[in-house]
């Protein structure tokens, strides 16, 4: 019989051990299973709302693309539709995708007014976080990496069989137990999110990617419990001191570093720039019409002598309201967009320490599911709002009818490609940080080969 | 390095050895040899360094000055080599419970880089201690400490090496046991395994040993051989030296 094979004997006959495996494969095919059903739905949620777009679409055509029909009722009624479908890897890490929207309806009105729409429909969801495989690798497979690893010297000390064991000729008995311990843990974890990674056709690079990270995660602390381990007499000891070190290091300086980074780099909501445009929007009503145009003009200079109009009111006047409310406010929109890059940057940086703040990141990137993917789909919304804008400006600052054939030409969204990719600075950082670890280990484990007399 | 009267190195050989702990001095000085079909045992107070005088052959300290060699090699340099020669059996023997005696046997000895043929080796070696067959595939949770015992001479029989340590091995071991461990060693003797034994049965050692030293303060006191005759030690006289009632000659 094979050493190893022993080794997987003794291993699979504690009742810990085992049970701790199999619970992290259940969790992790029940965490593959929730972020799958999460991208199912959000998938669903915009094949069913593309549907009613189109519905809708039809039904404001019908009403108002009449031969003499007004383009200011068209572009005032017309939601058109944004998307952003999950990537092929969301399902292993949501990331901000249970806040954030998936489908977005704009209309050529203020942009920033509907921007933030979200902030007040999907803040609750933000409370209990979401159960996703990034969630299970990185908060819950360390601690049965230290149910495996906490009593690996300590237990045959306990045991009264660590004088024999070493005593015997052999080399590499830690080695192959360790080896053996990450091999189940690594499989239990990894093993659904491959199956499920196939079976979505995920792209291999970035599939392979998630499954290196949590590897190099995975030996992170598998190196930090087994430095413990290996340095306390007593399992009990080194049970509370790893358990220890993942509260501090996955709960505590994180939560202390978000409040410190919260602080040292404020951050508005996005709902606050919704408001200081509607206000600037709102007070256009009350201020005279040349003063809205004039600083309309001054950035849409080809409009200059079709500003003028009859009567109380025309719809150009209306939207050069929104125009100005939201060249007004693009100030603050960079500086907030800035402050989140900001945040982003230190929590990478944050990550330089911490390997599960690092890992988590590289997750997220890999998976296209963090800040960056949150506003370049804004981007992409912004971009195709100007479309959309500069679509309708001739219709109106010409006026010229807007009829049912007009519904037709009206831009489509394009849906952004995505931007997936390897982090590098954090993953050489995850690995300098996990060389460092596993090297003070190995150093660790060899003393106890040497002398255990201590 | 001492030679036998063939000139290869005696299996276990200790010279002038100190080795301390922190400020204490375990070991003064010690001296001990065992020669191959010799079966020495090693009597002392608590705390004499009969443990130490163990972990240095076995390669799990290194002392500070003196020469120990196991088969001419020495353990702190090249500990799996000298581990190659000897098998210990400490003195609670604790196995996998988890595991049968026959599975117990058969990790050990992978463990040893002794498995070359199981099935050849595993029963005979269970099979020589005495330890029952419906017993064999059973987990050693169950056994006594003499079943446990036998599982790890067994495991020191199966494995052929020259030199044999034993750690306290008959305590807490029924008389019956006792006696039937002795004989087991008195069998390993007869393969011309040398064996150190570190023991506070007095008893068990006058029955097999060939001679026995008391370790007092890190150095062998006094070193007795057996006799040749019906008697090999004077048991009342071995027994005042060792309680420290000394009798007048």
């Amino acid at each position: 019989m094979s050493l190893a094979r022993v080794e997987l004997r003794l291993i699979l006959r504690s009742r810990l051990a085992a049970a701790a495996l199999a619970l992290l494969f259940l969790l992790s095919a029940l965490s593959i299973w929730s972020g799958l059903s999460a991208v199912d739905r959000q998938d669903a949620t915009i094949a069913r709302v593309t549907a009613e777009q189109a519905r809708d679409l039809a039904a404001v055509a019908k009403e108002y693309g009449k031969p003499d029909g007004e383009a200011g009722y068209a572009a005032y009624y017309s939601f058109l539709l944004t998307h952003d479908r999950p990537s092929a890897l969301a399902f292993l890490a949501l990331g901000q995708r249970d806040v954030q929207p998936a489908v977005l309806r704009v209309r050529a009105l203020s942009l920033q007014q509907q921007l933030y729409e979200s902030e007040t429909l999907n803040a609750e969801q933000a409370l209990p976080g979401v159960f996703d495989f990034a969630f299970v690798a990185i908060y819950l497979a360390p601690l049965v990496v230290i149910a495996l690893t906490h009593d690996l010297v300590t237990g045959e000390r306990e045991g009264g069989r660590l004088r024999l064991l070493l005593s015997m000729p052999g080399t590499g008995l830690w080695r192959r137990r360790i080896g053996l311990r990450y091999l189940l843990v690594a499989l239990s974890l990894l093993t659904p999110a491959a199956v499920a990674l196939v079976a979505t056709g995920a792209p291999a690079m970035l599939g392979l990617g998630i499954v290196v990270v949590i590897s190099v995660y995975l030996a992170f602390w598998f190196g930090l419990s087994v430095l413990i381990a290996s340095r306390v007499r007593a399992s009990a000891t080194a049970a509370a001191g790893s358990v220890g070190c993942w509260i501090v290091l996955t709960l505590l300086l994180p939560t202390l570093a978000n409040a410190a980074i919260a602080r040292a780099v404020p951050v508005s909501k996005g709902i606050d720039l919704t408001l200081a445009q509607r206000e600037i929007v709102h007070h256009g009503w009350d201020i005279p019409k040349p003063a809205t145009f004039d600083r309309f003009l001054a950035t849409h200079p080809e409009w200059r002598g079709h500003e003028s109009f009859k009567g109380r009111f025309h719809w150009k006047w209306l939207f050069a309201m929104h125009q100005v409310g939201d060249e007004a406010v693009a100030a603050q929109v960079a500086a907030y967009r800035a402050s989140l890059l900001d945040r982003e940057s230190w929590t990478v940086r944050l990550g330089w320490l911490l390997p599960n703040v690092a890992a988590q990141g590289v997750l997220h990137r890999l998976a296209d599911t963090d800040l960056v993917a949150q506003l370049d789909y804004q981007d992409s919304i912004g971009a195709f709002h100007k479309e959309l804008r500069s679509f309708f400006y001739p219709y109106l600052f010409l006026d010229r009818p807007f009829t049912r054939a007009d519904f037709g030409l009206l831009p489509s969204y394009h849906a952004r490609s995505g931007t997936a990719s390897w982090p590098a600075i954090p993953m050489l950082l995850l690995l300098i940080v996990t060389g460092l670890i596993l090297a003070a280990s190995a150093v660790q484990i060899r003393g106890i080969s040497r002398d255990d007399s201590r | 390095m001492m030679t036998n009267d063939a000139g290869t190195p005696l299996p276990i050989d200790v010279r002038e050895v100190r080795h301390s702990y922190g400020e204490r001095e375990v070991l003064c000085g010690l001296d001990l040899s065992v020669a191959p079909g010799e079966i020495y045992a090693l009597l002392g107070g608590n705390g004499a360094g009969k443990s130490t005088t163990l972990s240095a052959l076995l390669g799990f300290i290194v002392p500070s000055s003196g020469s120990v060699r196991v088969g001419g090699i020495d353990p702190a340099a090249d500990p799996a080599k000298a581990r190659a020669q000897l098998a210990y059996v400490p003195e609670s023997v604790a196995l996998y419970d988890q595991l049968s005696a026959r599975e117990n046997l058969d990790y050990f000895l992978a463990l040893a880089r002794a498995h070359r043929s199981p099935d050849t080796i595993i029963a005979p070696a269970l099979e020589a201690v005495g330890l029952p067959q419906h017993a064999w595939n059973q987990r050693v949770g169950g056994f006594s400490k003499g079943m446990r015992q036998k599982v790890a001479i067994a495991l020191a029989l199966a494995r052929h090496v020259p030199v044999l340590l034993l750690d306290e091995p008959t305590s807490g071991l029924d008389p019956r046991a006792t006696l039937e461990f002795n004989r087991l060693i008195e069998t390993a003797r007869d393969r011309q395994v040398a064996i150190l034994m570190v023991t506070h049965d007095l008893l068990s050692a006058v029955d097999v040993a060939d001679r026995i030293g008391f370790l007092a303060d890190g150095r062998i006191e006094e070193e007795l051989a057996a006799g040749t005759g019906s008697v090999r030690f004077d048991l009342n006289a071995l027994h005042a030296r060792y309680t420290g009632t000394r009798v007048a000659a």
